[in-house]
């Protein structure tokens, strides 16, 4: 069942403190409320972005929560209940069960999937790929054919494609028609996947976990239905996986390093490097250039467009054989929604250089999202 | 003693006025400060609506903290000697506490002679320097460095305020009561809070070494 | 009545008390401002090492290339485009394309259509 398309995802409870530091977090000032009182969200520009919730210093900010929906589902013989977890959720998961940021749970977390029952256990990693394909495709159709204007901007940030659409609606034809991984993955699970699995699409549940909360949004939005079924039906964020599997009674540390199920859950080294702001720049660079130039690669790495810098710029010379020429293809990054504006307004007015720009809300990327483990560090 | 009726001018008007000013604005900060941190509403509007008990509570803070300052900078030696009284401590000190000064019904005893401040009260000087300086250091950045502080630091500052708050009232009504409804302390109100003088014969029962060393008014 | 005061005065002892407490308070203040700003940087640390651990990963991976991911090439020849690996087909375009803002109405109409007739 979808969640109604307006209920809050991110809500301020009683526990505010009015200490006022969420409203300079906010990315879009969609909280309001001086030093004393007690703080409020405008979900009209709320962009479930989470920035607010991981960073206030009282834990008073909550997310919308249907794991007993998953529950449920689980525990439902007539549901096939499908999973898909973000590559961002792999090396945070291991924080809450005491392991160090960065740790690689890749192989506990595919194996606690497994003993929750999944039925299906595969990685968003697979459909990182596939919106690879399809944007890089969809870049090299705009930039050699004109198919549509430039800059592209990536299409994967839910929130930032809620700002864009409340802010900046003379933008929407610069952003990708891609879908996001998480939104491709549903669709092609209850198509494809139903189809190989010989499984009925309507009792098919597919639920995703992921660092984002505004994933819960997006999931929910009217038009991701291109299966005939809401594509995704339940988004659990990392901590709510973790809360499951504590609850579950699951040693989680001592879990067997196991792989995705086969069918849509392999994925590559590009898919991984998503969760991390400039990952999916580069994963379209390593794609674009092997294809445009029809050369292979000596070294993947992409490290001009690396970094933890809020808005970056690279310039890289791609041979197009086509073209018989090189192209110095020039790209941006921005991470941390609230230095978008400059950049979009450049492109608005005609003056931007670039071909290729990646935005995420997040300040470092989706392994920085509101759906990941509260770090209290000093 | 009552022909002559000598009296003591133990606080000077500089003192007494910055006494006032600390006073005024402790009770003012302490009731819109947990005003606003346990949401009672009747507090904040008070003052005028939501939000508002926390700006006047900033605001007394600045007071809060100017007036000590302002009395430091233009009475370094009185601040120096009031030091210099609640940091030394004697025998005769560690025997007051023994003997709670007195104080407390059951606990019998002589006290011994003591300063212009007996043991207890350099005690809860040095209660008032540390509140008050807790109070500014957590204080201000919670207000001025809301933003640019990370959550973890922020909470931990507030936690102290919180525990400083609750400390420092429980001192100040302590000190409150002793001031001016024990009848045994009460005597001295005045010396602080209306004209400043004491008793002589208070003082040379209650301060004697500080006593000895006074004179007189020529 | 006569009265009796206090010496006025400041002996050395109680300069240097007063001046110390002084002191100690601006030295604290100092100490716990630069505890502030070391604070901060830890704060954000946990985000680059993160970072690191997803670089990692992907220097582990044996396949580091999207257009390689074998499970996505046999969904383009088996189901997205029969036959060959071509994104952007008619059917990619019906699952994995979308559109934004004021277009969402028309394609909510069309995903509808489309179901109608694949029913």
């Amino acid at each position: 069942m979808p969640v109604a398309s307006n209920a809050k995802i991110i809500e301020i409870s009683a526990e505010c403190k009015a200490c006022d530091h969420c409203s300079a977090i906010c990315p879009t000032g969609a909280i309001s409320g001086v030093l004393g009182q007690q703080h409020t969200i405008d979900a009209a520009h709320c962009v479930n972005c989470g920035q607010c919730l991981i960073n206030c210093p009282f834990q008073a900010i909550h997310d919308l929560s249907r794991l007993d929906a998953v529950q449920a589902a689980l525990a439902d013989p007539r549901r096939y209940v499908v999973v898909q977890a973000a590559p961002a959720v792999r090396v945070a998961l291991g924080e809450e069960f005491g392991l160090p940021p960065g740790a690689n749970v890749k192989g506990q977390m595919f194996a606690a999937l497994r003993s929750l029952k999944f039925d299906q256990i595969y990685d968003t990693e697979f459909a990182a790929d596939l919106t690879i394909l399809e944007e890089g495709t969809e870049l090299i159709e705009r930039i050699l054919h004109s198919r549509g204007p430039l800059p592209q901007f990536t299409s994967c940030c839910p929130a930032w494609i809620k700002y864009a659409e409340d802010r900046y609606p003379r933008l929407l034809p610069h952003i990708s028609t891609a879908k996001s991984p998480q939104q491709m993955f549903g669709a092609v699970a209850k198509t494809y996947a139903a189809q190989k699995l010989q499984v009925d699409p309507a009792q098919m549940v597919v639920v995703s976990i992921m660092p984002c909360t505004a994933k819960k949004y997006e999931c929910a939005r009217p038009e991701m239905i291109a299966s005939g079924y809401q594509d995704v039906d339940i988004v659990l964020t990392t901590r709510e996986l973790a809360t499951l599997i504590k609850q579950s009674g699951i040693d989680f540390l001592g879990l067997p390093d196991q792989a995705a199920d086969k069918l849509i859950g392999s994925s590559t080294g590009a898919a991984t490097i998503f969760g991390v702001t400039g990952g999916v720049m580069e994963a379209a660079l390593r794609t674009a250039y092997e294809v445009l130039s029809g050369e292979q690669l000596e070294k993947v790495e992409f490290r001009s467009v690396r970094g933890l810098a809020p808005v970056r710029e690279a310039i890289v010379e791609i041979p197009v054989k086509a073209l018989g020429k090189k192209v110095p293809v020039k790209v941006c990054i921005v991470t941390g929604l609230k230095y978008v504006d400059p950049v979009v307004l450049d492109v608005l007015a005609g003056r931007s250089p670039y071909h290729f720009i990646e935005v995420m809300n997040c300040p470092g990327g989706c392994i920085n999202g509101g759906g990941q483990p509260i770090r209290r560090d000093f | 003693m009552r022909g002559n009726h000598i009296q003591v001018l133990k606080h000077a008007p500089q003192t007494r006025l910055m006494h006032w000013v600390h006073l005024i604005s402790f009770l003012g900060l302490a009731v819109t400060g947990f005003g606003f941190y346990f949401q009672l509403v009747a507090v904040d509007y008070a003052f005028g609506g939501i939000g508002n008990s926390s700006i006047v509570h900033r605001w007394l803070g600045v007071l809060f903290v100017a007036g000590p300052s302002l009395y430091i900078l233009s009475n370094y030696d009185r601040f120096a000697r009031f030091i210099d009284t609640i940091s030394s401590f004697s025998r005769d000190d560690f025997q007051w506490f023994k003997t709670m000064g007195g104080y407390i019904p059951g606990l019998k005893g002589d006290v011994p002679p003591q300063d212009k401040y007996n043991a207890g009260q350099k005690i809860l000087g040095w209660v008032v320097i540390f509140g008050s300086l807790f109070f500014i250091l957590t204080g201000f950045p919670m207000w001025l460095f809301r933003h640019s502080l990370p959550a973890s630091s922020l909470n931990l500052l507030y936690t102290i305020h919180l525990w400083d708050a609750v400390l420092s009232t429980l001192a100040v009504l302590g000190h409150f009561f002793l001031a001016a409804i024990h009848p045994k302390s009460r005597v001295e109100f005045g010396s602080m809070m209306t004209n400043g003088y004491v008793d002589a014969a208070f003082s040379r029962q209650h301060n004697e070494k500080w006593y000895a060393d006074l004179h007189g008014n020529e | 009545m006569s009265v009796l005061i206090e010496k006025s005065g400041l002996n050395r002892r109680q300069f240097l008390k007063g001046a110390g407490l002084l002191t100690a308070t601006v030295v604290i203040s100092g100490l716990l401002a630069k505890f502030g700003i070391k604070a901060f940087a830890r704060s954000t640390a946990y985000i680059g090492q993160r970072a690191a651990g997803v670089y990692s990963l992907d220097e582990a991976m044996t396949i580091r290339r999207s257009h390689q991911n074998p499970e996505v090439l046999q969904l383009y020849q088996e189901f997205l485009s029969p036959g060959e690996v071509k994104p952007l087909s008619e059917r990619a375009h019906h699952l994995l394309h979308t559109r934004y803002g004021s277009d969402i109405p028309a394609l909510i109409a069309d995903l509808k259509i489309h179901a109608l007739h694949a029913a």
